[in-house]
């Protein structure tokens, strides 16, 4: 009983904060940053645990999107039906891609992925368009069905919702971080020789990570959708690869809640940066570089650290009280 | 195809095939010899062009610019291989990847800042058209072209016939047996780390009457400037120049066939480059 | 007796990571000596040598020169204070000509004075246009240690000189390095062990990381005394 609430603890925490939050931080914030969170656990996985850094993200984000926008706008009304499409596609757009990708060394599969998403820009903006309806975008709010249970056109109901699916995410990466799996994919990382010698196959094991993490990012491109009820090529913009890259390396790559906590700091901050320097770009270029050079392991990192410490402290202070 | 249409086709990739080059070239090098990914070397392209521009504006003269925006690029270059990459250089590939692309970051929002975000509209030198295999081709592409291949010389004069250069093209094969000859391996890395800078600042100056200058201009680029340098290698200077080539070719006259077609075209060659083979055309593996 | 060291390594540890490879080591140099490092595969005996030339920082430890301290110094600041490092592997620059790698070691020295270089080593000049990729493991051999006594230094690191060679050429090496000698100290790592014993002054023997024997007197160094302590 008690193993189950050590393990769960952390998570639900977390996410107990941002439900609680509700009450004095508007709604729009918070579904924002739990769905850019959603985003960008993949990336944080990928980076983290298997040593890939993807500047391609936008790519698997569209894919999500765009199957839900077509799902919704072209044949139901159904937003959970719209998600699974969209969770789907990402399913199996990652499983295609996959092999072609995965065996590459980790400047090219950089640069492959940022090609992908330019392409995908390209293609659901002129070569698609007849479907895609080009840059104007796809518009479904007014055709998504109004479910029992979680309203997900209303703001509140699709925030329940979301919180949901994160904490079954988290639950689920945390569970990967614990097996065999996920032990083999931080061997990857760090000696691939060594892991090849104890017999695993560090292509399959790359392959299998990458599909689980271009997924989770799909799904996000879904919640997208749903949320904005529309759907345009810019959400895969050149401009737009930035994005997960930097919220991951602000919260701490490798970390469970670096993504949480980078992409409200990313979020926050971005509007409150843009309001009083206007200048978004400079200020985050500088973040990266200091972070990178400094060897930090981002705020959700540092924090962590810096809450060790003290707890063993205190620990410590309390042991020596019981011996006096 | 109307055979004016293939020539002009044929012209125009070539003068694409240019600017590709002196971008990439810079990104190949600096991969060759530091064994770094360096995504800024998309701002001093950047800065390249945007020099250009005020050069241009407040002299008149477009050819000035053009030497300003190299000066500046280089400059610019200098100091932040001093600052950052310096710090940098035996880190994993990941490591470079993510700080160059904070510096780009920074840099465009740097941009931003001085310029603004309207494009900086700058005019072609000259709008005369030479008539070649009796069709009108614009001289000024002809000339990009032209100063691309001597461009290309130079380099080849410089890694073939000085001191220095020699000692980058050892450099690019044992790093450490270069220094343990006694050669100052720090000041090699600043000299041609401030070298493929200025390469890319030329191409953004040259290719800045032709393109919309904006703040994104770099980022923009960035996906086919890797196409490129991944199609032919990184690290290998004649595979950057022939893939450049066949790059610059297939979406011109891709363009001329299928207009999307110029865009996924590159892109499926390089997958079924990489497919066969996993460093590029030319691309030399990764042992330090 | 005061007998001026060229070089001398005090308490030297070092290691890869966690994986400690050199154990407190202490090793001396005299000017113009000829000292040995005999020891099996993985003793730690390139180790020693990379520490030295500046390659791998040691955990603890001296490493003085002359007149100066060689730690914490960049490698090439180590070669051209006068300590250069000959590696194993016939390193050279494949795709460059014999003429353009001893340039770079001209250019590194500022010693363009070829005569030493092809007086013991005639066989490069006829090979000087010929691209370094395309020469024997001796031809190789020959350049390297050509390119590394450009610059007249003060001490010669070399790594496994003889590995695969004829017969003939290690006869021409043995005589080289005896007259090499005359003007620097030469540290060399072998596992020749007649060679080595045939021409040093003195010999260290080097297991598993520590230095187990100083032969120094002309009984002591001989193949037979040197194998039992390996």
């Amino acid at each position: 009983m008690l193993d189950t609430w050590r393990w769960w603890r952390g998570i639900l925490i977390a996410f107990g904060l941002v439900a609680i939050s509700r009450l004095f931080i508007p709604l729009p914030f918070l579904n924002e940053v739990l769905i850019f969170s959603i985003y960008t656990i993949g990336c944080n996985f990928l980076l983290g645990k298997v040593g890939f850094i993807s500047f391609g993200q936008p790519a698997y984000l569209a894919i999500g999107a765009y199957g839900t926008a077509f799902y919704l706008f072209y044949f139901g009304t159904n937003p959970y039906i719209g998600i699974l499409v969209g969770l789907a596609s990402g399913l199996i757009f990652s499983t295609l891609v996959a092999p072609m990708f995965v065996r590459l060394r980790s400047d090219y599969f950089a640069l492959v992925n940022l090609a992908l998403a330019v392409i995908i820009f390209y293609m659901m903006q002129k070569v698609f368009a007849g479907i895609t309806k080009g840059d104007n975008g796809l518009w479904f709010l007014a055709s998504i069905a109004s479910t029992p249970l979680l309203d997900l056109t209303k703001p509140s109901d699709f925030f329940t919702f979301s919180l949901l699916v994160a904490i079954a995410l988290w639950a689920f990466y945390k569970y990967i971080d614990g097996t065999i799996f996920g032990a083999c994919c931080l061997a990857t990382k760090i000696n691939e020789t060594k892991l090849q010698f104890l017999g695993y196959s560090n292509f399959r094991i790359r392959l299998i990570a990458f599909v689980i993490a271009n997924t989770s990012t799909a799904l996000a491109g879904s919640l997208y959708a749903v949320y904005l009820g529309s759907v345009s090529p810019e959400i895969t913009s050149p401009a737009r690869t930035a994005d997960p890259v930097v919220v991951t390396i602000l919260g701490g790559v490798g970390s469970l809640f670096g993504p949480l906590v980078g992409t409200i700091a990313y979020t926050g901050l971005r509007d409150v940066i843009s309001k009083l320097i206007g200048n978004w770009e400079f200020f985050i270029g500088a973040i990266l570089v200091i972070i990178m050079l400094t060897n930090s392991s981002g705020l959700y990192g540092s924090a962590e650290a810096l809450l060790k410490k003290l707890v063993n402290k205190l620990k410590s202070q309390a042991e020596k009280q019981v011996l006096k | 195809m109307d055979g004016q249409l293939l020539v002009s086709g044929v012209i125009f990739g070539f003068s694409l095939a240019s600017i590709y080059f002196l971008i990439s070239i810079g990104l190949s090098l600096c991969f060759g010899l530091m064994r770094i990914i360096s995504l800024d070397q998309l701002l001093y392209y950047s800065f390249g062009a945007y020099i250009t521009y005020t050069v241009t504006t407040i002299t008149g003269s477009f050819w000035l610019g053009v030497l300003c925006g190299v000066i500046v690029g280089g400059l610019l270059a200098f100091f932040v291989e001093r600052a950052i990459f310096r710090r940098i250089y035996e880190r994993e590939l990941t490591f470079s990847m993510i700080t160059s692309f904070g510096v780009l970051l920074g840099g465009i929002g740097l941009i931003k800042f001085i310029w603004g975000v309207v494009p900086r509209p700058v005019k072609t030198p000259f709008t005369d058209q030479i008539v070649l295999i009796g069709t009108e081709i614009p001289a000024y592409r002809l000339l990009v072209i032209l100063i691309a291949g001597l461009v290309y010389l130079g380099i080849w004069l410089f890694l073939n016939k000085t001191i220095i250069g020699k000692a980058i093209r050892a450099g690019i094969e044992d790093m450490n047996h270069v220094e343990g000859l006694g050669i100052n391996v720090t000041r090699l890395f600043t000299i041609t780390f401030v070298l493929a800078a200025s390469l890319s600042a030329l191409g953004g100056a040259l290719y800045a009457p032709l393109i919309i200058v904006d703040p994104s201009m770099g980022l923009e680029v960035l996906a086919f400037a890797f196409m490129v340098v991944i199609i032919g290698g990184l690290g290998s200077i004649k595979g950057t120049l022939i893939s450049a080539i066949i790059v610059g070719q297939v979406v011109s006259i891709g363009s001329l066939i299928y207009a999307p077609l110029a865009i996924m075209a590159p892109f499926a060659m390089m997958l079924v480059i990489l497919l066969i083979k996993p460093t590029g055309l030319f691309g030399s593996k990764l042992t330090k | 007796m005061n007998n001026p060291t060229t070089l001398e390594v005090i308490g030297l540890n070092a290691a890869y990571g966690e994986s400690k490879v050199l154990f407190d080591i202490n090793i001396k140099l005299h000017p113009n000596e000829i000292v040995a490092c005999v020891g099996r595969n993985g003793s730690g005996k390139t180790t020693l040598l990379k520490t030295i030339s500046g390659f791998l920082h040691p955990s603890s430890g001296e490493i003085k020169s002359i007149d100066h301290d060689l730690i914490g110094l960049r490698p090439y600041q180590i070669a051209q204070s006068g300590v250069k490092y000959v590696p194993q592997d016939k390193k050279v620059f494949s795709d460059l000509t014999v003429r353009e790698n001893l340039e770079l070691g001209s250019y590194a020295n500022n010693d363009y004075n070829w005569d030493p270089v092809f007086d013991y080593f005639p066989k490069l000049k006829i090979l000087i246009d010929r691209k370094a990729g395309f020469l024997s493991g001796g031809e190789r051999q020959m350049l390297m240690i050509g390119r590394a006594i450009l610059g007249a230094p003060e001490v010669l690191l070399i790594d496994e000189p003889t590995e695969g060679l004829a017969p003939s050429i290690v006869t021409h090496l043995r005589h080289v390095f005896t007259d090499l000698s005359k003007k620097a100290s030469l540290i060399i790592v072998e596992q020749n062990l007649p060679l080595v014993c045939a021409i040093s002054n003195r010999v260290y023997a080097i297991r598993e990381g520590h230095v187990v024997a100083e032969l120094s007197t002309r009984d002591e160094i001989n193949p037979n005394n040197c194998e039992q302590y390996l």
